[in-house]
């Protein structure tokens, strides 16, 4: 079994989801939707943090790309917090990811913005 | 897969075999500690060991008692008149020469037999084959069992196994017998004694409470049976004294220990007297039920003892009067004085005990420690005592407890004056006592040993060690063991359990128990179900008993667990992040509730990790938390060196340190094998869920190729792109599957995946993003579209 937990909180205008765990074909649209409930109207962006994050597939940046593209609908924004040094970041690259959320180092930068 | 549902068949079957050997050992076993006699017992194990066998004969020889015949006492499937014959022992013949053999023999085939000639019992039977295993008990061999065939038989090593351990009872339960017999006349002879003996005795229950005393504790304290039962038996101790006694009672109550020591009692005439006090804990099977004890009237020892320090003179005169036995000896040791109560005791003269010859009478076998310690605390000028065997007026060795203390004159030392009093009746009390005590101990160890795997099955992919540690003499066998199996699904089942008590009852609940989770263990039962079902066994069962488990299905491939345990400590992980360990999925004992509500967790280990289970004679101690101690093991599991059979070393020596446990304690390590680099091959269901394990299978594949985190991600990650394109395009759910191999070879990381249907590219942007991954992540793709298929070959140099 595939399993991945996300845990929302609330920081001033943003919303902070820890994605931990694995994300693949098989629990992507599980993961979509928990992200898509967590975000109320009145916040100003959700930021991705994906430190407990051990596997993304291409399904899961999908579902990146999709929530990157509601948002901005919304008018609300999309970040991610990947660590440096994470096996996740040469995959991010390659799917350019960062053409629709800028990546930060930390969630405190991700935040400041 | 029909090959592997082959091998799983017959794996079965042997362990089917086994577990029935087992559980024939385990009911034997339980006849033997349900005390059947050693008649019975012979007859039952002999047709147990022909049922199981299923050889044409089955024979079980006693030794003579000239030792050098073999009496055949029972036997199966023999002609009339052979049983109750008597052959040669000697060691040129097989029956000989497994007698004195230390374990099971097995001989194949006796034409090609060079070890022994054929005895005569062989020819007449036309024996071809044959398993004999020897039947010994402590103190020397009982005799041989052996299984033969007149057709050429194979034994299996579980055979040999099965017959030694049906020895091993019949030999503890002939042990037994002999002891019961010494028993019974001592029995006799001990209550006698207590009402003539002048010793004071008493007697209590487990909470301390006095439960008896005899004629001389009346006499001596003047108070009735009924003044003196129930109260604590310190009433008329000296009230100076009372603190401390009451102390060293309690402490030796606490612990159950041995009771010692020196106080004042008043006696019927109001007078006080000096009595050394002596108890030992008393057991009734298994359960603690209080203490036997003496006092012995010290008082004129004392009284001596204070007046050898005032004065020599009046020493004299008072010590030939006194009953005590009492000794001088100048300053290198030689004697320059026995009293008369000496002379008395030993029939010697004066003349004979003076100068250097006063260890003569002492029994040969304690000479030695009396020579050594006196030499040495004479050199030292120290206290000297010790307990040993003096040889008596009628030539009898009595035991007696002898002290000297070094004396001095003007401030020179002079030599040593010493007392001894006659302890012979308490000492042959406390032997007895031991004797009942011991006997009940060793029947239990030894089924217990029976019981337990001689060494553990061979699981492939799977490093094994585990210990086994027998709790210290003197305190009770425990019913603790540990399990390895193979289940029917390909994961490997691990249990570890230990029966709630101890002694007899608890080794042969503990033999049912893990005969019920081999049983129950093999199917593709969850660990809750497992535990659920044996805890039903156990509560229809007759007997009340309870144990904690720790039952862990393990995926080799994976390193997935899952476990349920039930009130038993958590497994340890050990692996490069450090030790930690496993927690949840814990519920009440097996055998505590019906029905039982059992839980189960689950856990991943991480590439190369090992996993440690053990049983709480490990971790528990009276005086420490066992946080504190499951910490402890933590530590000492983090430290231990590499591999299974260092771990489990480290593990028990830092622990327990020197000690002896003073509870048993089963020990099991394992850590699946790392997967060879050779190659990976594997044939999948093609549906999402597949991906979840050939994640984890690439993922130890390609750690034990040396791959970086970072590699094996993006490796891992392609492979299962191209996977999941295969199973989107597979012909739809049913029957297809898809396969993937993956090879590494100088270097180059080569994995290939195979499906049923037509490679295409997905459409639309992200639909691309699959692509773009396989070909960004590796040096080299092909697809190549086959007859009945697409197939894709990528690989990969990794950089280290």
């Amino acid at each position: 079994m595939t399993s991945a937990e996300v845990a929302i909180e609330r920081q001033g205008g943003a919303v902070v989801a820890h994605l931990s765990g694995e994300v693949d074909m098989t629990n992507a649209a599980r993961v979509r939707e928990e992200l898509l409930v967590s975000i109320p109207n009145d916040a100003l962006a959700l930021v991705i943090d994906l430190d407990g994050c051990r596997y993304l597939d291409s399904a899961a940046i999908e579902v990146i790309f999709d929530l990157a593209r509601r948002l901005g609908r919304r008018r609300q924004e999309l970040r991610l917090v990947l660590p440096p040094g994470s096996p996740l970041s040469r995959v991010l690259m390659l799917t350019e990811v960062h053409s629709v959320a800028p990546v930060h180092e930390t969630l405190d930068s991700a935040l400041a913005q | 897969m029909a090959k592997l549902r082959r091998r799983a068949h017959r794996y079965r079957d042997e362990v089917a075999t086994r577990a029935r050997q087992q559980a024939a050992v385990a009911a034997l076993g339980q006849r033997a500690l349900a005390g059947l006699p050693l008649e019975e017992l012979i007859e039952e194990a002999v047709g147990c060991a022909a049922r199981e066998l299923r050889t044409d004969y089955v024979v079980l020889f006693e030794l003579t008692g000239d030792r050098e015949g073999l009496l055949i006492r029972a036997g199966r499937g023999l002609p009339g008149g052979t049983i109750g014959g008597v052959i040669s022992a000697r060691p040129e013949q097989l029956p000989g020469y497994a007698l004195r053999a230390q374990g099971p023999l097995v001989i194949d085939d006796f034409a090609s037999e060079t070890r022994f000639q054929p005895s005569p019992l062989q020819r007449d039977l036309e024996i071809v084959s044959a398993l004999a295993a020897p039947i010994g008990t402590p103190h020397g061999q009982f005799g041989v069992i052996g299984a033969s065939s007149r057709t050429p038989h194979e034994f299996s090593p579980d055979d040999a196994h099965f017959l030694q351990a049906i020895a091993n009872v019949v030999g503890a339960a002939a042990e037994r017998t002999r002891r019961d017999d010494l028993i019974r006349d001592s029995e006799q002879r001990f209550r006698e004694l207590a009402d003539t003996t002048p010793a004071l005795m008493w007697m209590t229950d487990a909470e301390g409470h006095v439960t008896f005393v005899n004629e001389a504790w009346l006499r001596f304290t003047g108070r009735t049976l009924e003044e003196e039962l129930g109260a604590t038996w310190a009433v008329g101790a000296h009230p100076e004294d009372l603190e401390g006694l009451l102390d060293a009672w309690h402490a030796a109550l606490a612990r159950r220990g041995e009771f010692n020591t020196e106080y004042r009692l008043r006696r019927h005439d109001g007078s006080v007297r000096w009595v050394l006090a002596l108890g030992l804990p008393r057991y009734e099977g298994e359960e603690f039920v209080g203490y036997v004890g003496t006092a012995t009237d010290i008082h004129e020892r004392k009284e001596m003892e204070d007046a050898l320090r005032e004065s020599e003179a009046s020493f004299r005169e008072l010590a030939d009067t006194a009953p005590v036995m009492i000794w001088t000896t100048d300053e290198r040791g030689l004697v320059t004085f026995v009293n008369e109560g000496w002379l008395r005791y030993t029939g010697t003269t004066l003349e004979e005990e003076l100068g250097p010859s006063w260890s003569l009478g002492v029994h040969p076998d304690d000479a030695p420690a009396v020579i050594s310690s006196w030499n040495e605390k004479l050199a030292a000028r120290e206290p000297w005592e010790l307990e040993y065997r003096l040889r008596g007026a009628h030539g009898d060795y009595r035991w007696i407890a002898d002290r000297g203390v070094p004396r001095y004159e003007a401030g020179h030392f002079v030599g040593y004056v010493g007392t001894a009093i006659d302890i012979h009746e308490r000492k042959t009390m406390e032997a007895r006592l031991r004797e009942v005590y011991e006997r009940e101990h060793t029947i239990a160890e030894t089924l217990q040993r029976s019981l337990l795997p001689e060494r553990l099955p061979r699981i492939e992919g799977l490093e094994i060690a585990a210990r086994y540690l027998p709790a210290g003499r003197g305190a009770e066998v425990g019913g603790d063991w540990y399990d390895a199996l193979e289940r029917a699904d390909g994961r490997v089942a691990l249990v570890v359990g230990d029966v709630v008590g101890h002694g007899l009852r608890a080794a042969a609940t503990m033999g049912q128990l893990r005969n019920a989770f081999r049983a129950y263990g093999l199917t593709e039962a969850s660990p809750a179900e497992v535990m659920a079902r044996v805890n039903r066994l156990v509560i229809s069962g007759e007997d009340e008993a309870m144990a904690t488990v720790l039952y862990l299905v393990l995926d080799r491939e994976t390193g997935e667990v899952s476990f349920a345990s039930a009130g038993h400590p958590p497994p340890l992980v050990l692996s490069t992040d450090g030790a930690r360990f496993l927690e949840g999925g814990r519920s009440v004992p097996v055998g505590a509730a019906e029905p039982g509500i059992f839980r189960e967790a689950s856990a991943e280990l991480p590439p190369g990790a090992s996993l440690l289970l053990y049983t709480d004679g490990l971790v528990e101690r009276r005086d420490t938390p066992l946080e504190k101690r499951l910490n402890e093991l933590a530590d000492a599991a983090g430290r231990a060196e590499e591999g299974l059979e260092g771990l489990c070393d480290s593990v028990l020596s830092s622990v327990l340190g020197r000690q002896v446990p003073s509870d048993d304690v089963a020990l099991l390590a394992v850590r699946p094998r790392p997967v060879t680099t050779e190659a990976l091959r594997l044939s999948l269901p093609a549906e999402p869920e597949s991906l979840t394990g050939l994640r984890r299978r690439l993922g130890r594949f390609l750690h034990a190729a040396g791959a970086s985190e970072e590699e094996a991600y993006e490796i891992t990650l392609t492979v299962c792109e191209a996977a999941g394109n295969a199973i989107e395009h597979a012909y739809g759910p049913g029957d297809a599957t898809f396969e993937v191999e993956a090879t590494f070879e100088s270097g180059t990381l080569v994995a290939i995946v195979r499906d049923r249907g037509a490679w295409r590219a997905r459409r639309g942007a992200h639909r691309g993003r699959g692509l773009k991954i396989i070909e960004g992540l590796m040096d080299d793709v092909e697809v190549s579209t086959e007859p009945d298929g697409t197939v894709i070959k990528m690989s990969r140099r990794l950089a280290a």
